[in-house]
């Protein structure tokens, strides 16, 4: 028993790591879907994208292997730029790829994500190659520094990083959400976007600050494991993509609260099951989990019951 | 003549082609496929395949190929997947010119393929496939010039026994077929030679993230941890955060590992120390394979270790269809059976290449290497005593 005590706070802080990543990822799929009621299968895509920026900025101001900023600067940099440009991507696959199809039937939609998935693969496939980019971050943060031990447990730098921009990204989309005003026009769009168009809400516009905060999220999310797991490479947004649905889905589609919830109950089951069985039964435990989950609470954990609309 | 004749005829025609191969004249043109994955995780070994195969090709032209015909080259990209590696093999039997084939360079895209090319008779020379079980199901058309894992299992567990005095063993492997069989084998070598204290682990190759596992070798605290994963930037990310996590103990790779960019550069420094093992000795070290070595250095740049086996198979490959095209007249079932006529061929490996009976490469050794620095040191060699 004393050999699995040992590695109970790692994994803790493992599955914690990964949990807030799948979170980020999640909030898009379930922003989008609360409010278009559609699977956007490209946002795996969307993540590998941030992932590709930050290794480019990063490389950008590295000079013989030596960051030329201040690292903070520079971190901060790539997750910004990611940010960016995987929410200018989002909003160009919603303005081409969806909004002409919304008020096409939903399968329509999904075949459309799906081409959009396939399409930004190639695209990075074709302009970036098939290597994996490896993020050079021996630079980034002096050797004293990152990693520091409490009794038997390593924390590295990068991994406390992670976890606290992710906590704070989540903590930042809660008060958008519940205080602003466009955040009000988001819940009320989620609600019944027809009703909401009558209320004088410029439904086009919220849908595409939906897909504009959900592709960042996910732009940093793949900037962060990029300088955690130092690579990427064009085909990490079908894995990610898959555990960031299967957090959505746990947390109860189409609930953020959900998605943040499902994203990091998903990391730590992952990580514990490694820790008390085979590891061979890592993605086992975490699937067997969901289904359980989906038949004592057919919404997910957090999701709603929505009442057919008559 | 009558109706029936006619048909009857050409049925037998049919059957006759059907039956003996094709044969054809050896001035049509001469094929050779090049089935790997070049796209995907293991894209730069298998264009390293690719390239140095094009080397051999290239020098065969240039001697004025075979019957005065100039070789082809054509590649076919399975992406790592089976699927799409049974596509390649239909492609290349289509190909009535096609004499013979250099890979699939992993093993479970050539048990995928076996049976493809087997009902074709097109010679396959594998480099990298090492899964015993290929040899072993009764195909005359498949060779390979590695080394099988149950030779480099054994020997890499008599590696940590003798070399690395390892008591307590801890392997996490990728769950595909060569993986798992490499785990398997060295696994059996280990008790064998009584060490018994192992721990193993399996990992979805790809993930980036091997922190949970890692974290339970780290409790297990090995002497050893051996690392079963098929790409050098996974090999890095496991040498990276075994460090990371604090893990003392010596860290050695499988053969993916040995790639000087992918592997010690991108583990920055984690990777000091770290063994690995490969098939393939260290080139540089071998005259007769100066002359290779600068050509590719010079166009496509640093060698991990998976040209120089191909640019054998294809000097042998190549050789094969010279003989069977001594004639004007050239079959696939031919240069099948000069490749296993093959004997004592001396190329740029450092050791006589012969098949045996199964096709498999008589007397295969298991080279181990250690990171120093930049590059890697060829520390022993095991020949499974």
């Amino acid at each position: 028993m004393n050999i699995y005590l040992e590695q109970l706070p790692q994994q803790l802080i493992n599955g914690l790591t990964l949990g807030g990543v799948y979170a980020l990822i999640a909030i898009g799929y379930t922003m989008v879907y609360g409010i278009l009621g559609m699977l956007n299968f490209a946002h795996g895509e969307i993540y590998m994208i941030g992932g590709f920026t930050g290794w480019w900025v990063l490389h950008l101001l590295t000079r013989n292997n030596q960051v030329i900023m201040n690292s903070a600067l520079v971190i901060s940099l790539m997750i910004v730029l990611a940010m960016a440009v995987s929410g200018l991507v989002g909003i160009l696959t919603e303005r081409f790829a969806y909004r002409p199809l919304r008020n096409a039937p939903r399968i329509n939609l999904l075949l459309s994500a799906l081409g959009v998935s396939i399409f930004l693969q190639n695209l990075v496939l074709t302009y970036q190659g098939a290597k994996v980019r490896v993020f050079h971050i021996a630079s980034l943060i002096p050797q004293d520094l990152r990693v520091f031990h409490v009794g038997s447990t390593v924390f590295s730098f990068m991994r406390v990083m992670v976890i606290s921009v992710t906590f704070l990204l989540m903590a930042l989309l809660t008060v958008v959400i519940k205080k602003t005003k466009v955040g009000k026009a988001m819940r009320a769009t989620a609600q019944d976007i027809e009703a909401a168009t009558f209320m004088g809400i410029d439904v086009d516009r919220i849908v595409v600050v939906v897909f504009l905060i959900g592709s960042a999220l996910g732009g940093a999310a793949g900037t962060m494991v990029g300088l955690l797991f130092t690579q990427v490479d064009y085909y990490v947004g079908f894995q990610a993509g898959l555990k960031g649905f299967t957090a959505a889905v746990l947390g109860g589609i189409g609930s953020i609260y959900g998605a943040m919830l499902g994203g990091i109950l998903l990391g730590l089951a992952e990580s514990l099951a490694v820790t008390f069985l085979p590891s061979a039964y890592k993605d086992v435990v975490a699937f067997t989990i969901l289904i359980i989950i989906l038949i004592i609470r057919p919404q997910g954990l957090m999701g709603e019951k929505i009442p057919e609309k008559v | 003549m009558k109706k029936s004749t006619i048909i009857l005829t050409s049925m037998l025609l049919v059957l006759l082609l059907a039956g003996f191969g094709y044969s054809a004249d050896v001035k049509k043109g001469i094929h050779v496929g090049n089935a790997g994955a070049f796209t995907g995780d293991a894209a730069a070994p298998c264009m390293e395949i690719y390239n140095s195969a094009q080397i051999a090709v290239d020098e065969w032209n240039a001697r004025g190929g075979i019957q005065g015909v100039k070789v082809k080259q054509i590649m076919g990209d399975d992406a790592m997947d089976p699927a799409q590696g049974v596509n390649v093999a239909h492609k290349f039997v289509a190909d009535k010119l096609m004499y013979g084939v250099i890979g699939p360079p992993m093993s479970h895209i050539a048990q995928a393929t076996m049976k493809i090319y087997g009902a074709a008779d097109l010679a396959c020379i594998t480099t990298a496939a090492s899964k015993p079980e290929l040899t072993e199901q009764g195909y005359r058309h498949f060779f390979r010039v590695n080394a099988r894992n149950d030779a480099h299992g054994w020997n890499c567990a008599l590696f940590m026994k003798k070399f690395l005095h390892a008591k307590r063993v801890a392997i996490v492997n990728e769950k595909t077929a060569y993986n798992v069989n490499m785990a398997k084998e060295t696994i059996a070598g280990l008790k064998k030679l009584g060490i018994t204290d192992i721990l193993q682990e399996t990992i979805v190759g790809g993930a980036k993230d091997y922190s949970a596992v890692l974290t339970k070798v780290k409790a297990f605290k090995p002497d050893v941890l051996f690392f079963v994963a098929t790409t050098a930037p996974d090999q890095a990310i496991g040498v990276r955060q075994a460090r990371e996590l604090g893990i003392k103990a010596v860290f050695f790779g499988t053969e993916g590992a040995r790639d000087k960019k992918d592997f010690i550069a991108a583990a920055e420094g984690a990777a000091e120390g770290a063994y690995v093992y490969h098939f393939a000795p260290d080139i540089y070290a071998i005259a007769e394979a100066a002359g290779y070595v600068k050509k590719y250095e010079s166009t496509y740049g640093v060698l991990s270790g998976f040209g120089p086996p191909a640019y054998e198979a294809m000097n042998i490959l190549l050789t094969a269809i010279d003989r069977a095209a001594a004639d004007g007249d050239i079959t696939r079932k031919e240069v099948v059976d000069q490749l296993h006529a093959i004997h004592n061929y001396k190329g740029i490996l450092g050791f006589p290449v012969s098949f045996d009976k199964k096709g498999d490469l008589e007397g295969g050794a298991t080279y181990f290497f250690k990171v120093v620095g930049n590059d890697f040191k060829q520390v022993a060699v095991m020949t499974g005593k």
